[in-house]
């Protein structure tokens, strides 16, 4: 009881502080502090994966996102420093559209969530941290690494392997292009 | 039937001067002026040569009852399974007749223009012109049907247009063609009106036969290459068809539909033929080269009215009405032409007017005729025929002496007689046939004429028809004395010369067809409704109108031949009626008061603000409105990545919440 | 109080909405911020919001698979991708123009 009444109170706890944090991210004025805040949204977010057992998931965006990204972010704001990104100050009639649009689309993405009636399995209901198997079998806790490496490299109908390799080429078409776009332009070489 | 090869292949004399104009406009023409003469010429050469096989073919192959063939003919218009328009080849006594004439003319005249046009700007386009023209007035003439009649008789507008603009810089050119084609076209307007009403009716006619009798239509479709549709000549002709018209309703008044088309249509060819209110343009068209108002302005363009009116000659016969207006027009135009005829000084325009008159007479012609007594319509072809050569003669002599003496008033001419003893030969035997002194052609179809409207007691226009044939002559004597009798008159009547070879053949080809062209039988070949029994001369007309003619060309001779004193003091004690007369009549300053202060006023300007204010005004608006919604719209194209995020979130949720309350 | 919280535990709905909350959030950012970099960070909030509600759909609609983690997993590496190039392109910008504040890039206009 105690178990779930701790993994309830720390859901609350990590979302309100995400929330909070999202919120910094959006509003802050200074650039630096809303780079941080995104660190701290992101980290939550590897909390909610653990809290929804998916422990690698959790590593991959600790490793890859607060990381690379954030720290790649940190780079860029390093490397184009002025004043206007230090301060980054919206008009009001800006923000007023801001909030109408988001707060509209709140809206009906819950309005859509509401009229969904999702085929949530029974098994799920009240185990958050244990895995239970569905109706008598014997609780096996998965092991998501070996299941995920056997996924991705599965090239059957259930398999990821296509995905896979579209990704690799995308992450290496991207390093190519980011070194081209922002290399220093050549100089043309006055040959006589 | 054994078919010669121009009769199944009669298409051919249309299609060489087009095939000949498409040739010399766009490759001779700017390669050599020469050879486009030359090619246009020959063209028009072959084109005649085929003209006359067809006529021999035709006469030995269908004698002695000339059935209406139409040896080739494809679709061109389908409208519905009853209702299309074909283009063809229409072969008939009164079509081949046509095609002869205006064959022959066509091909002198273009003899004659390459020596007459020698040296002048414009050479090439010149005989492309003429040739151009050429097609439209054959495909006119052989059309089968009245929709490729219409086709051609713009056409033919439009080449006249062409032709009296040929001068175009300069200014009285340019508008005597602009006037020529405003007022025929005006009058095709009653033409295409009178083709609808035609047009509908003939439609009806042709289900209730259809329906109800198969066998008039087979009947009709006997000699023919497609099947007989609503808009031919040869349906609307026949007997069936003109009894069933008979019967449709009536307007207001008691007027016909019939009548009512047939007057429309006349009015058309009333525009053509340039007939008493709508004759203003012709003597203005003489603004073109001299052969050209010889090909068009005498012997072609100007019988395409009495042509259409010949063609369409049954269904005028049934609506009586309208015939009997043909025939007072025509009457009052012969008069009225005649008269103003004795008063103009410039050589042209006195030929311009008495081809009205002669116009005139064709008209009366043909109005005097019934299906009954058809001497009438004989008679109009046969001075249709006759006219067209020494009509034409008359022109190219004429052409010939401007040719010489450059200028057009017969005042600066006189004394050609022995400078010019060719031109002045054949001048003087047009002059002749012209006048109906036996044995001219002119003496032969005119006392047809006359024995035609004295033999369906039309008295009145007998009456006109006797006092023209003594005008005629008086007018045409007159400018015959005073170009080739008298002292030279100018320095340009001094050193006159005869015109080259070229142009003098055909001069002497025409000078032989206007003596023995009244000797044609013409009873025999063309006719329409009873035969005519053998027609010789009637003497009992004859003799008073040669008598007339005598005592035309007499007074001519008195006033003109001499010295000059009885004119101005004849001239001087007509004072008033001489001026009136010489100005035609005020017709033209009629037409130009009722245009501006009328037409112009109400009509004209009205419309132009409407067209401007409204019409433009609309498009205008349209443009203004795209105009704005654009830059409206363009103001959403921010160039900014927030703005189209914005947009496209905003459609997101509206696109969600429309379909959350469809679901729903 | 533990009672209450432990007869409450998180159910699909209240991730559904917590990921709602943070997408709309991340929504806001990108219409909002004029700094191209404060843009970007506003976009990964968004996806991080989606790769959230994949994860959810895993767990409460089809336990015991590992489908969800997958786009996930994926879904984080096109964002990497993607932020690694739009830091790029944002170097190369501010080369030209020495701002990266996107009121002020508008070739697009219409």
């Amino acid at each position: 009881m105690w178990n779930e009444a701790a993994g309830t109170f720390v859901f609350y706890l990590i979302a309100f502080f995400s929330i909070f944090t999202a919120l910094t991210v959006v509003y802050t004025r200074r650039i630096l502090r809303a780079a941080i805040a995104l660190a701290c949204v992101l980290v939550c977010s590897a909390g909610f994966y653990v809290m929804l057992d998916f422990e690698f998931l959790a590593g991959v965006q600790v490793m890859v996102y607060v990381g690379g990204i954030v720290v790649l972010m940190l780079f860029a704001i390093m490397l184009t420093s002025s004043a206007e990104l230090i301060v980054d100050r919206p008009s009001f009639q800006r923000r007023f559209v801001g909030v109408l649009i988001s707060i509209g689309f709140f809206f009906v993405t819950t309005t859509a969530f509401w009229a969904t009636d999702f085929p949530v399995a029974e098994s799920t209901k009240d185990t958050l941290f244990t895995k239970v198997s569905i109706e008598g079998e014997k609780a096996e806790p998965l092991d998501d690494v070996v299941e995920l490496g056997k996924k991705l490299l599965d090239y059957g109908p259930e398999g990821y392997v296509l995905p896979f390799e579209i990704i690799s080429l995308l992450l290496l078409s991207v390093m190519i292009g980011g070194i081209i776009i922002a290399r220093k332009p050549p100089q043309l070489e006055n040959k006589e | 039937m054994n078919e010669g090869f121009i009769l199944s292949n009669a298409w051919l004399i249309p299609a060489i001067p087009l095939i000949s104009f498409f040739l010399v406009g766009m490759f001779i023409r700017p390669a050599s002026k020469q050879a486009a003469g030359l090619v246009a010429t020959s063209a028009v050469f072959l084109s005649a040569a085929c003209a006359y096989m067809l006529a021999w073919e035709y006469y030995q192959a269908f004698a002695p009852e000339y059935q209406s063939i139409v040896p080739w003919s494809i679709e061109w218009l389908r409208y519905q399974e009853f209702l299309s328009v074909s283009v063809g080849v229409l072969v008939d006594p009164t079509s081949i007749l046509l095609m002869v004439v205006v064959t022959t003319v066509s091909s002198l005249v273009h003899l004659y223009s390459i020596g007459y046009m020698h040296g002048e700007e414009g050479y090439g386009r010149y005989f492309t012109y003429l040739n151009l023209f050429t097609f439209s007035m054959l495909g006119l003439v052989v059309a089968p049907n009245i929709m490729q009649m219409f086709v051609c008789w713009e056409l033919v507008g439009a080449s006249s247009f062409l032709l009296i603009g040929y001068y175009y810089d300069k200014p009285s050119a340019v508008s005597a063609s602009k006037k020529a084609f405003i007022v025929t076209r005006f009058a095709d307007l009653g033409f295409l009106l009178g083709i609808l009403i035609l047009g509908y009716f003939g439609y009806h006619v042709y289900g209730v036969l259809s329906d109800s009798s198969t066998s008039v239509l087979a009947e009709m479709n006997q000699y023919s290459s497609t099947a007989i549709q609503p808009f031919d000549f040869k349906f609307l002709n026949h007997p069936a068809v003109i009894a069933q018209f008979a019967d449709q309703g009536s307007l207001l008044g008691g007027i016909s539909m019939l009548t009512l088309a047939m007057v429309l249509i006349f009015a058309g060819a009333a525009g053509k033929s340039a007939m008493f209110p709508l004759h203003i343009w012709l003597p203005d068209a003489m603004e073109g080269p001299t052969p050209v108002s010889a090909l068009i302005h005498a012997a072609t363009m100007v019988v395409a009215g009495v042509y259409l009116v010949a063609r369409l000659f049954p269904v005028y016969a049934a609506s009586g009405s309208a015939l009997l207006i043909v025939a007072y027009i025509g009457a009052f135009t012969c008069l009225f032409a005649a008269v103003i005829g004795c008063t103009q000084d410039d050589i042209k325009r006195v030929l311009a007017f008495s081809t009205l008159s002669q116009l005139g007479y064709m008209m009366l012609s043909l109005g005097v005729a019934t299906m009954a007594h058809p001497l009438g319509y004989t008679a109009s072809l046969f001075h249709l025929f006759t006219h067209a050569f020494f009509k034409a003669l008359l022109f190219l002599g004429a052409g010939s002496v401007i040719h010489a003496v450059h200028s057009n008033e017969i005042w600066d001419m006189g004394g050609l007689k022995r400078k010019m003893p060719v031109t002045h030969i054949t001048f003087l035997i047009a002059t002749i046939a012209i006048a109906g002194i036996p044995p001219f052609a002119g003496f032969f179809s005119k006392d047809e004429i006359l024995a035609a409207a004295l033999g369906n007691h039309h008295q009145i226009i007998f009456g006109i028809g006797l006092l023209v044939a003594g005008l005629t002559p008086f007018y045409m004597f007159r400018i015959y004395f005073v170009t080739f009798w008298g002292p030279h008159r100018t320095e340009g009547a001094e050193h006159a010369h005869e015109s080259p070879p070229v142009m003098l053949l055909p001069l002497a080809i025409l000078a032989v067809l206007a003596v023995i062209a009244g000797f044609v039988p013409m009873a025999s070949f063309v006719h329409i409704g009873e035969p005519l029994g053998h027609h010789g001369i009637n003497w009992a007309i004859a003799i008073p109108a040669i008598l007339v003619a005598l005592t035309g060309i007499g007074v001519a001779w008195f006033l003109y031949a001499g010295n000059q004193d009885r004119v101005s003091k004849l001239v001087q004690n007509l004072g008033v009626v001489y001026r009136v007369i010489k100005d035609k009549f005020y017709i033209d300053e009629v037409y130009l008061f009722i245009t501006h202060n009328f037409i112009f006023k109400y009509i004209s300007r009205p419309i132009a603000w409407f067209d401007r204010n409204v019409v433009d005004g609309s498009m205008n608006l349209t443009g203004w409105a795209t105009r704005m919604s654009g830059w409206i719209l363009s103001h959403m194209q921010t160039g900014q990545v927030q703005t189209y995020a914005a947009w496209y979130a905003l459609s997101t949720i509206v696109v969600f919440g429309l379909l959350a309350v469809t679901l729903q | 109080m533990v009672e209450l919280l432990s007869n409450n535990p998180p159910g699909i709905w209240h991730w559904l909405i917590l990921s709602t909350i943070l997408f709309s959030i991340g929504l806001y950012g990108v219409l909002i911020r004029k700094s191209a970099v404060g843009v970007l960070m506003s976009a990964e909030l968004m996806l991080n919001a989606a790769v959230l509600n994949f994860v959810v759909f895993n767990h409460f609609v089809k336990p015991f698979t590992i489908d969800g983690e997958l786009m996930g997993i994926f879904i984080i590496a096109v964002a990497a991708a993607e932020a690694v190039v739009a830091m790029a392109i944002f170097v190369a910008i501010f080369k030209h123009k020495k701002s990266i504040d996107i009121t002020h890039i508008e070739t697009m206009k219409g």
